[in-house]
This record gives C-alpha cells, structure tokens and sequence, in this order.
C-alpha cells in the first residue's frame, strides 16, 4: 500500500474524477461520487495512519535492538540508538513512522554487519546468534504489518470482477 | 519489460503521458506508422483497449487496406510512466522474432517502433492470436481435466523454450559483457530497482538480495528465460495453448528460474500445484522430459527465493510509480498491500535455500 496518506487520498479523488465520474451519467450516481471526494478531503484535512500499530512497531525494534546490544558484548559493532527511542517523543504519527523506518534501516545495518567476514571472524557462533535473531525479529515486526492487511482482492483488482 | 538497469533505454517523453492514454491520438499515431510501415493508406477498425494490464497497454483493431485486405492486430504500448518505465521495446521484438517458426507458439511481429517518434514511447504491433487468457489469481471453473491438459502443454512449451539454441538469433544480444554471468544480471537489475529512492526500506529484502547475488548458483545451461512465465500468461483455445505471451521480462540465464515462477501459488489459485492440478515432482518430471534439463533440487530452491523477491520489486516498483512518479492508478497504490506476507515468505524460502 502507498505509504503516503496524502498521496492515497489524492490518487482516490483523481481516479473518481478520471476514470469513474466520466463513465457516470446518472445524476444520482454522480451525486454519491462527488460525496465520496468531499468526505475523502475531509479525511485528508482530519485523519492520518493509526499511530497504535506503528508505535507497536518501534517497540518490536527496540526490543530486538537492544537484545543485539546485548548479545554482541563487547564485539564491535553499528552504532545501536538510546532505547527506548519513543520516549519524549512527538505522538503524531508522521514522527513514529519516521522512527519505524529509521529503526529498519538500524536493523538492516545490524544484520548486514551479523553475517559480514568481520563479524564471524570476531565471533561465528555469537554472530550467527545475532543474524538468526534479527531475522526472526523482523518477521514479528512484520507480524503487526500483516495484522492490519486487509484480504488479498488481487483478482478483482486484475479482472475488475466480484470475487471468483 | 525488464527492470531499466538491464534494458535499453528508450526516448520517452513523461510529459507525453496523458496524450499516450488518449485513445484517439493513438489511434492516429497508430494509422501514420502503418501507413509508412506498410507503404500504403491502411484504414483502421474496432479499436479498443484489449485489456486493463498492469504494465503494457494493449489494444485491438482490424486493419484494412484499399486492395481490400484485412487483418486483425494487437498493439502494445509502453506507457512513459508505467510500472517498468522508462520501457524498451526490443526484449520482445527479439522474442518474437527469434521465437517465430519454433515449437514456442508466439504472436507473429508485425512492426515495432522502439524510439517512441509516432507516440512518444515504444509500442509494436503484431498478429492477433485467438484464445482466452486463463485467470491465475484465483481458483479455475475449468474442469480438472481440461486444467490437466493445459499444464501438461504449459511445461512442455517451457521445456521448448529451454532447448533452443538462442545463439545466432536476435535474444544473443541480450547477452551482457563476456564475463558476466547473464543470471547474476538480472538479479543485480532487480536489486537496483529496490534500491531506488521510495517509501519503505525492507531490511530482509536487502540483506537478502545481497544473498541472492552472492549465492547465485552456476545454471545447468545457460538458456533462454521467460521471465514471467505463468499461468495467465498464455492463450488457450479448445484445450490448446495458442500462444505464450507477456516477453517483456526475456532474458539469458538459469531455467529453473522460470520453472520457480511457474509455481508460485499466486500465479496457481493459491495452491502449491500447478494450474491447481499438477504436482510439484509431476511438474519436474514432465519438464525434464521436456527440456533434457536436470533440475536440481538446490537451485530450485533458490529460484523460489528468488521469485518472492522479484515479486517483492515487482510490487515496491507499483508504489514508486504512484508515489514518486505520479502515476494516476488506484491498482498501484495498493499492490504493495501484501509486503508483509511476501517479505516473511522470502525469509522461508531464504532458508530453505540455504
């Protein structure tokens, strides 16, 4: 899904105007598309991402984020931030997705560095640990992600028919 | 189309591409090139947008010219700002020509126009072929026998493709440098299209693309790959597949990389059988039949990796273009909505493949 809300609201109203408001002559029909592209600037004026599954989130990475600290000892490794990283924090959601891609990027350095010749030479089996940890962790991260997904509507969107 | 890090680039214009999708001045564009391809005045009939793809624009019309002759054609254009813009044209062409005459059925090329002077971006016009193209998002209504037959011609078109000798036809020139292995290719393609500036960085997807380039297994032969070779793909009529279509993605590389496409359960209803009829060892043994090609169980394995990660690009590049390139269309705005679900799924197939 885009990850823009502005955008997602703007391409909605534009393929209203575009593709659906031509092809609709009946006065009635045009009546509910131009209120559906009211409510949808209403929506772009007052509403935003849910911050609850986006601070779920940082908190998964947080948690993943120090437990490599921890793991990695004393082993050399990129810089893990001050956690917990939502503390004093903005609430608004474009502040804590901010946060969630800059902890992904933390978690992609974090992993890169696991499974580099560096790291395994200073310590394979605490490395390894480290890698295979990271992994799993993300995947719970992308767990919330899945959780707010709505069911597959790939054929409708491809076919433009009601579900098979 | 191929991703553009492995493809020519084309001339298009960006700015041209609301005059692209204005059917009128493509039906223009359309009647100035034929007339000139064909060296006289061609009329054009029953014009109308074939199909709502997500990528290449496709129409269909009748041509007649005053010596009374008539055919039935398909054009396909490269939209400036499509899933895989900038596009080139000749990954097709080159298919379409060095596939002709072959036990791969294909549409016959009629013309192509590569650098965009009638349109503003590449198109080609080639034969129509008849047949309905077989829905692979969800399950068929066609009986399991009919399906049956269907995976059976499926597989053993592939095991075709990977038999010919590409040297000497126009695919050889999609070859890369001398040293450079055609497979590592298309991976690093896909790899830099996810490395593009857009909306979210996938940590698994990039240290695992990066495992994908390092541990790229050396193919059995080196051969000709579809690239999106799946059900959907094709035309069948009366139980007959009628036509292998969708070439914009051909390249030189590993086999099994096709073979790993064919069988990702969203192209197969959700199941992991082909077509939702044939097995995974049934496919095997039929392919290798097919092909003379032994497929290794390891590099399948990788090759299933693979495909979930150019599935991923494939979808984070629908993103891009609604976002940063402003591409008006709801379907790419929402293609990326099962990231979570293909992410976690290339994590399994990572180690698997291991």
């Amino acid at each position: 899904m885009s990850a823009s809300f502005d955008r997602l609201i703007d391409g909605m109203i534009e393929a209203l105007r575009s593709h659906v408001l031509p092809r609709s002559g009946d006065e009635f029909v045009r009546g509910q598309i131009f209120s559906t592209i009211f409510a949808l600037n209403g929506l772009k004026l007052t509403a935003d991402w849910k911050a609850g599954p986006l601070l779920e989130q940082v908190r998964v990475q947080d948690a993943a984020l120090a437990e490599v600290g921890r793991l990695a000892g004393s082993m050399e490794h990129p810089p893990i931030p001050t956690l917990p990283r939502t503390e004093g924090a903005a609430a608004d959601s474009a502040a804590v997705e901010a946060l969630r891609d800059d902890g992904d990027r933390i978690l992609g350095e974090l992993l890169f560095w696991a499974s580099n010749e560096g790291a395994r030479a200073a310590n394979p089996a605490i490395a390894r640990e480290i890698e295979l940890f990271l992994r799993r962790s993300i995947c719970e991260q992308l767990k919330v992600e899945l959780a707010m997904t709505p069911k597959s509507m790939l054929h409708q969107i491809a076919t433009g028919e009601e579900g098979a | 189309m191929a991703p553009p890090e492995r493809s020519a680039q084309s001339m298009q214009d960006p700015t041209r591409a609301a005059v692209v999708l204005d059917e009128n001045t493509v039906r223009s564009a359309l009647e100035r090139h034929l007339r000139r391809e064909l060296g006289s005045a061609v009329n054009i009939d029953g014009f109308e947008r074939k199909s709502s793809g997500f990528s290449w624009i496709t129409y269909s019309f009748v041509t007649s010219t005053t010596a009374g002759t008539s055919r039935r054609l398909i054009l396909r254009v490269g939209p400036p700002n499509g899933l895989f813009a900038p596009y080139s044209v000749l990954p097709q062409v080159y298919a379409l020509q060095s596939l002709s005459g072959t036990r791969v059925p294909v549409p016959g090329l009629v013309s192509f126009d590569q650098g965009g002077s009638e349109l503003g971006c590449p198109f080609f016009v080639c034969e129509h072929v008849e047949g309905d193209v077989p829905v692979p998002w969800a399950g068929s209504k066609l009986d399991e026998g009919h399906r049956r037959d269907i995976a059976g011609q499926f597989i053993a078109i592939l095991g075709e493709l990977h038999r010919l000798d590409f040297r000497g036809t126009q695919l050889a020139s999609l070859h890369g440098g001398a040293e450079e292995r055609d497979e590592v290719r298309a991976i690093a393609g896909w790899r830099a299209s996810l490395a593009r500036p857009t909306a979210r960085y996938y940590p698994l997807l990039d240290w695992g693309g990066r495992w994908l380039l390092d541990n790229c297994p050396l193919p059995p032969r080196r051969t000709i790959v579809h690239g999106d070779y799946r059900i959907g793909n094709f035309l069948e009529r009366e139980k007959r597949i009628t036509a292998i279509l969708d070439w914009e993605l051909v390249h030189l590389g590993d086999p099994h990389e096709d073979l790993a496409w064919a069988l990702v359960p969203t192209f197969n209803g959700r199941s992991k059988k082909l077509y939702g009829v044939l097995e995974r060892e049934e496919v095997v043994d039929c392919y290798q039949r097919a092909s003379g090609v032994q497929i290794s169980a390891k590099s399948l394995a990788y090759y299933e990796a693979f495909a979930l990660y150019q599935a991923a690009a494939i979808q984070m590049r629908a993103v891009r273009a609604f976002e940063v390139d402003n591409f008006n269309d709801m379907r790419m705005a929402v293609m990326a909505s099962q990231m979570a679900s293909i992410v976690r799924a290339f994590d399994r197939a990572l180690e698997a493949a291991a």
